[in-house]
């Protein structure tokens, strides 16, 4: 069995010390891999995911992310990376690695994602330029989230998000800004390319649990929402890849 | 900046602590009555409730603040949900 421990949301900043590590102090024996799904600052500043950095440091599991809209506020995102790259924590965007645990191979492809909306309720880039902006952004990470999941070469694939992929984990949100929580466009690249797991975040009053259209587990990792310092998934790497030799995605 | 008539100054206090990047929440609720500002929603720890309480009462130095936010606990989790 394959143990991932995720959360995200965890939004570091000045005073924010200690939050996540007293939680952290037994992860070695719960997970194998740890995955946070962005909004790890307040405001997108390097001196705030220093911070954070500083207690993933040395963590004795891998530690992959992706950055979420709160980490792009101060327009100094590469900075960001750069800070929780060096604390050894792989960022994605757009981008997939493989983590070899116990012979298994396991694969993440991960993008921040954005909004847009659901079926039958979706914006469209059309009209303003900054509506086109807005959906051909979905569009465009969406497409690129595909490619990574398509390219994988793994026993168990996992799509790292932070915003979500479907209606289910929002309930709880306000409807009117459903399009700014996600879009069916994430959704749609994790069904097309298949997946065992997708994690997200950026719905902080929206519920754990749901599934794509196609049946793809989903949950929803936002640290309000799961009120842990992480939740462990754990997966069979042997039974998926079973399905996938049937053509089947389970 | 002018004085927002009361109807919208929930929101205008809203919109003041997510700039504020003391504070940076997005999804705070905020009432006005009286002259009283009621706060609610999830924050990450007692500093930030702390924080909220202060900068709140420096937009609002006439009210009497009620900060009934939720501080969020993170503990290790009790277990793991197998999901395949
Ligand atoms: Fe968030
Ligand atoms: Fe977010």
């Amino acid at each position: 069995m394959i143990r991932i421990a995720a959360v995200g949301d965890l939004h570091y900043g000045e005073g924010s010390k200690e939050i996540l590590r007293p939680g952290l102090q037994h992860l070695q024996d719960r997970a194998d891999l740890l995955l946070l799904a962005g909004d790890l600052t307040r405001c997108g500043g390097p001196d705030e995911v220093k911070i954070l950095a500083d207690e993933l440091r040395g963590l004795p599991v891998p530690v992959v992310a992706v950055l979420g809209n709160h980490d792009y506020h101060a327009d100094r995102e590469d900075e960001v990376r750069r800070v929780l790259e060096d604390a050894q924590v792989r960022v994605l965007e757009g981008e997939a690695v493989t983590i070899d645990i116990d012979g298994a191979r396991v694969g993440i492809a991960g993008t921040k994602g954005f909004g847009g909306g659901f079926r039958g309720a979706h914006g469209s880039d059309f009209g303003e330029p900054e509506m086109k902006a807005f959906v051909g952004h979905t569009k465009m990470l969406s497409d690129r989230l595909e490619r990574a999941l398509t390219d994988l070469d793994a026993d168990l694939r996992i799509a790292l998000l932070h915003y979500s992929p479907i209606e289910a984990t929002l309930e709880g949100e306000r409807l009117e800004i459903y399009a700014f929580l996600g879009s069916y466009l994430l959704a749609e690249a994790v069904d097309n390319a298949g997946a065992d797991l997708v994690l997200h975040g950026h719905a902080h009053h929206g519920v754990e649990k749901g599934r794509t259209p196609a049946g793809i587990p989903v949950r929803n990792v936002a640290q309000p929402v799961i009120r842990h310092a992480y939740n462990i998934y754990t997966l069979d790497p042997d039974r998926q890849a079973l399905a996938a030799a049937a053509g089947g995605i389970s | 900046m002018t004085e927002p008539r009361p109807d919208y100054l929930p929101e205008a206090i809203r919109e003041k602590l997510i700039h504020d990047p003391r504070v940076a929440e997005q999804d705070l609720r905020v009432e006005v009555q009286a002259h009283r500002v009621m706060l609610g929603g999830n924050v990450a720890s007692p500093q930030l409730k702390q924080r909220i309480t202060e900068v709140a009462k420096e937009l609002l130095p006439d009210y009497e603040v009620v900060n009934e936010t939720t501080v969020v606990p993170a503990a290790e989790p009790d277990d793991e949900e197998p999901v395949s």
